[in-house]
């Protein structure tokens, strides 16, 4: 009974939600994917720049109002503030999220190209610019007293690989934003009827591709 | 400069999201309306009700420029009903109110932007953010609330019931994950989501080897059109 009101309600009244606040959720969803998904995310270019430019922009309109010393208004720009910063901590959280998992997983995160893809121009020039100076100094370090055939670091000789990967599998929490409805995981006997608004522990592998199209949120 | 932190959501990082629901508010003085980057927030005039983000609401109230209406699930009569479904409910949560409808082709609105704190919110239905608004509109506004303690109370006797079925849902843990959790509550999956994922992940690591074989079969089968039921019979075959 429930879900047909819910899907006439769906038909009837579509609510109008403001493009800033959805700017403002994706961000959000951004952010928690990033802290909770076990590998680096591809990165939103299109809504970080958007973002970013409506931060600055805010950020020259509070500066601009700071001149003038009207009381009334030193209150609002207060609250101007106080939500920047709330913005600003939102990009920074999601930028060092980024930045940890590429410090974890480094040579992962460059040989591959549809990995690497992933990345802004910024993460990929400082990743780069990293793992440069850390092999230099391990070379110099002790990897140039090794034999010569012992000083890979992504040797993958012998069938076993010496770049640690991050954990594709690892179990995630998510809420089903669209039906999708029955899973199942390969290999084991789990099955799933996923449901909108249901909330799952599921694989990363497993739900990822629902992720990418926005069927399913991280939480 | 990376994030020092485990993965998954700190407790600190979960109060930040919290702070976005709506919650409604009966301004005490005039205020302009405001261009927000999160969108308009309209002129605040009293004593006419309006909906704004909780940090902005708990921001008017520590300056005494409005009081926060408290939505109607976290009213005493509205908990202690919550209170005995959950008891009722030994398997699963009770039931979260439902996503908002969205309208065709565009983005679906979930938790924390879903108005579920609102004073026209549902009073039967925990939110997801239902443990930490709580206690943020406690602590910040008990004197908007008549019985501040009796609520108080109620609140930690819905976390404690919660808590045990959390505990007991342990027990169905396996390793392909797969378990339905609805109706949990954001804090809940903060608390829960390292035991929980490292038991999943620690069994799936256990049984690898296993499933890879199963795996194999299967794509075996279905290369070779076996059916499901099939494929216990090969099972049997095996076995004799």
């Amino acid at each position: 009974m429930d879900i047909d009101i819910s899907d006439i309600l769906a038909s009837v009244s579509p609510p109008s939600v403001s493009p800033s606040l959805l700017d403002l959720q994706s961000l959000t969803r951004a952010f928690i994917a990033e802290r909770v998904a076990p590998s680096l995310l591809p990165y939103p270019s299109a809504l970080m720049t958007r973002v970013l430019a409506r931060i600055a922009a805010q950020i020259e309109l509070v500066e601009h109002e700071t001149g003038k010393v009207d009381p009334r208004a030193n209150f609002r720009l207060v609250v101007l503030q106080t939500e920047v910063e709330r913005w600003k901590y939102l990009v920074r959280a999601l930028l060092r999220a980024r930045i940890a998992k590429l410090a974890d997983y480094p040579l992962f995160y460059l040989e591959d190209a549809e990995v690497s893809g992933r990345l802004s121009a910024a993460e990929r020039q400082y990743l780069g610019a990293r793992q440069g100076l850390l092999g230099e100094h391990y070379a110099v370090a002790f990897l140039g007293q090794f034999p010569a055939g012992l000083r890979r670091l992504d040797d993958a000789s012998g069938g076993v690989r010496m770049v640690d990967r991050p954990d594709e599998e690892a179990a995630v929490f998510v809420r089903c934003l669209r039906d999708i409805g029955p899973v199942r995981v390969e290999g084991t006997d789990t099955e799933a009827d996923m449901r909108r608004g249901d909330v799952w522990v599921m694989r990363w592998s497993v739900v990822r591709e629902w992720w990418e199209n926005g069927d399913v949120e991280l939480i | 400069m990376a994030l020092p932190l485990p993965p998954g959501l700190t407790p600190a990082e979960v109060a930040f999201l919290c702070e976005m629901e709506m919650v409604t508010i009966v301004p005490r003085q005039r205020l302009d309306g405001l261009e927000l980057l999160g969108g308009s927030i309209p002129p605040l005039q009293p004593p006419r009700r309006t909906d704004i983000p909780l940090w902005l609401a708990l921001l008017l109230k520590r300056q005494n420029r409005a009081n926060i209406v408290p939505p109607p699930w976290l009213l005493p009569a509205s908990l202690a009903n919550i209170l005995d479904v959950e008891t009722e409910m030994t398997e699963a949560f009770s039931s979260p109110p439902p996503l908002p409808p969205s309208a065709k082709g565009s983005e679906p609105i979930s938790p924390p932007f879903q108005p579920s704190c609102t004073a026209d919110a549902s009073a039967h239905a925990l939110p997801y953010h239902w443990l930490e608004v709580g206690e943020v509109l406690l602590d910040a506004a008990s004197d908007d609330f008549e019985e501040p303690d009796l609520v108080r109370r109620l609140i930690r006797d819905i976390r404690e019931v919660r808590l045990s079925k959390l505990r007991a849902g342990v027990e169905v843990l396996d390793a392909g994950g797969g378990v339905q959790m609805n109706g949990v509550g954001g804090l809940e999956v903060a608390e829960g989501r390292a035991f929980i994922g490292g038991v999943i992940d620690n069994l799936r690591k256990l049984g690898a080897s296993k499933e890879q074989t199963r795996k194999e079969r299967e794509a075996e089968e279905e290369r070779n059109g076996y059916s499901g039921a099939g494929a216990d019979d090969y099972d049997d075959d095996m076995e004799l």
